[in-house]
């Protein structure tokens, strides 16, 4: 790198942005130069998609400057801002799996005479784009469909570059590839600096932003704490900048000891997802589980609820072994689970707050198969009252609720079966603060009255706050096991991003 | 949707009425049209007519239409089940089975429709729409491969079929006992809907699957049995059917489709959230049958009569979701 000529291709400076009563950003800047590699880094939550989102124009910000190449730009949407050559790789693939490569790349600005387009020109112009930038060679008329995701992601690239990209943000780009692939990414993205373009780079894997970035600008809190040289500065100090040090009021404090164990897993095994599992929970325990997308935390999650079927190992709930195919053992054998999606699998939005409550537990409320209303009612009642559900009346759609408050009947419904284990899957993304506490408050509760709780969470705050013992997975194994005092963010950041590697040698 | 004291508030509550019950400010509006239209329309003999005619075996098709449509599904193939129930049906009688083998029989064609819509839909993850699409086309050929191409088998005096006409032509207490029957089923799927665990479920099911699923519901069988209650209740319609014209009539069974739809769905503007019910289709059922017999008696022929119902269907589902969402 010169540090001789900086120059700056997009300044984004004191940008602020509200969300009803959260701040997503406040005064956040960021500063991105010609030919170089700037690393974005920061929790969940630290403002680091909502500031990408500014930039790409999803997002309207309710304060603050924009200058795009030299000229500040009033507002942005997201054709303007592919105009002025911004580009973005989203984390998830945006690229339509029936199309070719050449329609791939050229989508949006088909080659060919209006209404007609040019198949033949498209796929050897695409073909002749990543023959120069990448020297790859694909089959003429290869489907997206057909190739692998590293692959897929350097179509992306090629899309951007054929519209003269000056500036590329890359989200999350190597969450789903292997590493061969990502070195070969990284290739990419470094000639794409040397040849004069910007690249942001948005990673949770603080290795490959060590490895890669000239620059790393960390987020926390909704602003940029700093703009620090990975070369210079240690992934450590990199780290302690991410986290705050003030968890405050927001984890009530409980003391609790743990009975037996209510949930025991050996040997867990699922093909391309995780080997070699083995954990307990006790009563009255809140375990946390933490690791990376991809990294097989969130499929342990999935057999623990017969949601995927384990390929070898066991899992035991109060000594009884359990052969978990489908939620409805699940279920039955005492297991509650609090999915990640709450609109597509925890509640029903368009069921009543009563029947969203009763709905996994029915059977208990009914004679001979009707429901008998009166008990039924009761139930509901009570557990409105006890989570204080702020509901107008128990026959109110549970659209009508917010967040927090859907959450709680998610929760209720299982309270109203009983459960022995409960599974929270991010049981508070999405929820305000105000809701999180009070769900932070009856989950030491259901502790307190002898349930065994997982807790799968990537809010390192929340599972230092709330949890008795912390497991993280790394690449499909446990990496490390925190317990009391030795859980804190900077260990459980460091063991889930394989910065320490441990006495397996996972780490890469 | 909280109204505040203002001037508008008494035309966002006319709006709300209107939107809520425009099924029967529609139904009353066009009673009263064809009485003063046409004197017959409101005889004895006519209602007569219409009920056991027009609405019965409609309703009796709709009902278990209701069931899958509260599911989230669909079933394509319920005059295939009609067809099928009223095939067996006759031919039984015909080669001189009696009567309770001939119903037997019939529901049990019936019920192999159901089962396998339920097969191809819990097993094989066909969506609903495809699955009873491709029945219905299958259950189309069958019959025409049974009667060499489509030809009716008649019924002649003498075989079990004149009790059944019979039946179909006797009342009970002044009540025509096709009528009696439809009351039994509606109670008795109003009550399976609306009342019990399993209605609970296929609500769940249609409100969103997958967290029907997240709460432990057996939703593979709970969906089979939607479809072959739906099936069942179409074959129950194919033997009154047969009873009534003391025939089979290859493909007759389709006209009840598109009708039992429309029932359904125009029922749905009854609850705030559009879901089916069974007072619901029951009001659409009527609705539809009352004009069909209206347009009639004041000389309107069939081609119209189709125009006429299609329009109806439009003004009442427009003005319903549109006064719905000005009120939101």
């Amino acid at each position: 790198m010169q540090a001789a000529k900086r120059e700056i291709a997009v300044s984004m400076s004191d940008i602020s942005k509200r969300f009803g009563p959260v701040r997503a950003l406040e005064n956040a800047s960021l500063e991105i130069e010609r030919g170089s590699i700037l690393g974005l880094v920061g929790q969940n939550g630290a403002g680091k998609s909502t500031i990408i989102k500014v930039l790409a124009g999803i997002i309207r910000p309710d304060s603050g400057t924009i200058v795009i190449n030299g000229e500040t730009v009033p507002s942005l949407s997201p054709a303007s801002v592919e105009k002025l050559g911004v580009h973005f790789i989203h984390q998830d693939r945006l690229l339509v799996p029936t199309a070719t490569v050449g329609e791939a790349v050229f989508l949006g600005h088909e080659i060919g005479f209006r209404p007609f387009v040019n198949r033949r020109a498209m796929e050897r112009k695409a073909a002749d784009l990543l023959q120069r930038f990448f020297g790859m060679e694909l089959p003429a008329g290869t489907l997206v469909k057909d190739l692998t995701t590293a692959q897929q992601k350097v179509v992306q690239i090629t899309r951007a570059l054929a519209q003269k990209a000056s500036v590329l943000v890359l989200d999350e780009p190597t969450a789903a590839l292997v590493k061969r692939e990502a070195d070969s990414l990284f290739d990419v993205l470094r000639r794409l600096r040397d040849d004069g373009i910007a690249v942001v780079f948005i990673s949770h894997y603080m290795q490959e932003i060590e490895k890669l970035c000239d620059r790393v600008t960390v987020m926390r809190n909704g602003t940029d704490v700093g703009t620090v040289d990975p070369r210079e500065t240690s992934i450590d100090e990199i780290i302690s900048m991410m986290i705050a040090r003030d968890v405050g009021e927001m984890f009530p404090k409980r003391s609790v000891t743990p009975g037996a164990p209510v949930l025991e897993v050996t040997n867990l095994r699922l093909g391309g997802g995780f080997e070699n599992i083995g954990f307990n929970v006790r009563a009255g325990e809140i375990v946390g589980l933490t690791g990376l997308l991809g990294s097989g935390a969130k499929e342990i999650v999935q057999c623990l609820f017969g949601l995927k079927t384990a390929d070898g190992g066991s899992i035991k709930v109060e000594g009884k072994q359990l052969a978990l195919s489908t939620p409805v053992k699940a279920v039955r054998d005492g297991i509650a689970m609090l999915p990640e999606d709450r609109r597509a699998h925890g509640v029903a939005l368009g069921l009543s707050v009563r029947e969203n409550i009763s709905l996994a537990s029915l059977r208990r409320y009914s004679k001979s198969g009707l429901v008998s209303r009166g008990s039924e009612n009761q139930a509901v009642d009570g557990l409105i009252k006890e989570l204080s559900i702020k509901t107008p009346h128990r026959d109110a759609l549970v659209r009508e609720l917010s967040g927090g408050n859907q959450q709680k009947v998610a929760i209720a419904k299982w309270l109203s079966c009983q459960s022995r284990v409960y599974v929270l899957d991010e049981p508070t993304v999405a929820v305000d603060v105000g809701a999180k506490v009070e769900i932070y408050n009856l989950l030491n509760r259901l502790a307190g009255e002898g349930a065994a709780i997982l807790l799968l969470s990537s809010d390192l705050l929340e599972l230092v706050g709330v949890c008795d013992r912390v497991l993280v997975v790394y690449r499909g194994r446990l990496a490390g096991t925190f317990s009391g005092p030795s859980i804190n963010s900077d260990a459980l950041l460091a063991a889930s991003s394989g910065a320490r590697s441990n006495a397996d040698g996972v780490a890469a | 949707m909280s109204v505040s004291a203002n001037p508008n508030t008494a035309k966002v509550s006319l709006r709300a009425f209107l939107a809520k019950y425009s099924v029967l400010i529609a139904f009353a509006a066009i009673v009263i049209f064809f009485a003063v239209a046409s004197p017959t329309f409101l005889t004895p003999a006519n209602l007569f007519n219409v009920l056991v005619n027009n609405v019965v075996m409609l309703a009796i098709v709709a009902l278990g239409l209701t069931i899958v449509i509260s599911s989230g599904g669909i079933d394509l193939s319920v005059g295939v089940s009609v067809d099928m129930a009223s095939m067996v049906f006759v031919m039984l009688l015909a080669a001189g089975y009696s009567g309770v083998v001939g119903v037997g029989g019939g529901l049990g064609a019936a019920l192999i429709v159901g089962i396998l819509n339920a097969i191809l839909i819990t097993r094989l993850n066909i969506s609903p729409f495809l699955a009873t699409l491709g029945v219905l086309f299958i259950g189309q050929s069958t019959q025409q491969l049974a009667t060499s191409g489509g030809q009716p088998i008649y019924l002649t005096s003498g075989y079990a079929s004149d009790q059944f006409k019979a039946i179909a032509r006797t009342a009970l207490f002044g009540v025509p006992t096709p009528v009696i029957v439809l009351v039994i089923l509606a109670i008795a799927v109003h009550v399976l809907l609306h009342r019990s665990v399993f209605g609970r479920y296929v609500q769940a099911m249609g409100a969103q699957p997958g967290v029907a699923w997240y709460s432990g519901i057996r939703v593979p069988r709970e969906l089979s049995m939607v479809h072959v209650l739906c099936a069942l209740l179409a074959g129950v319609t194919g033997i009154l059917l047969s009873a009534t014209v003391k025939s089979y009539v290859p493909l007759s069974g389709n006209a009840f489709l598109l009708d039992a739809i429309g029932a359904t769905f125009i029922g749905t503007t009854l609850s705030r959230e559009r879901k089916p019910s069974v007072i619901g289709t029951l009001l659409g059922v009527l609705l539809l049958a009352i004009v069909k017999n209206g347009l009639l008696l004041v000389g309107w022929n069939f081609y119209w009569q189709q125009v006429g119902i299609g329009v109806l269907v439009f003004l009442v589902l427009a003005v319903s979701f549109g006064l719905r969402r000005a009120t939101h």
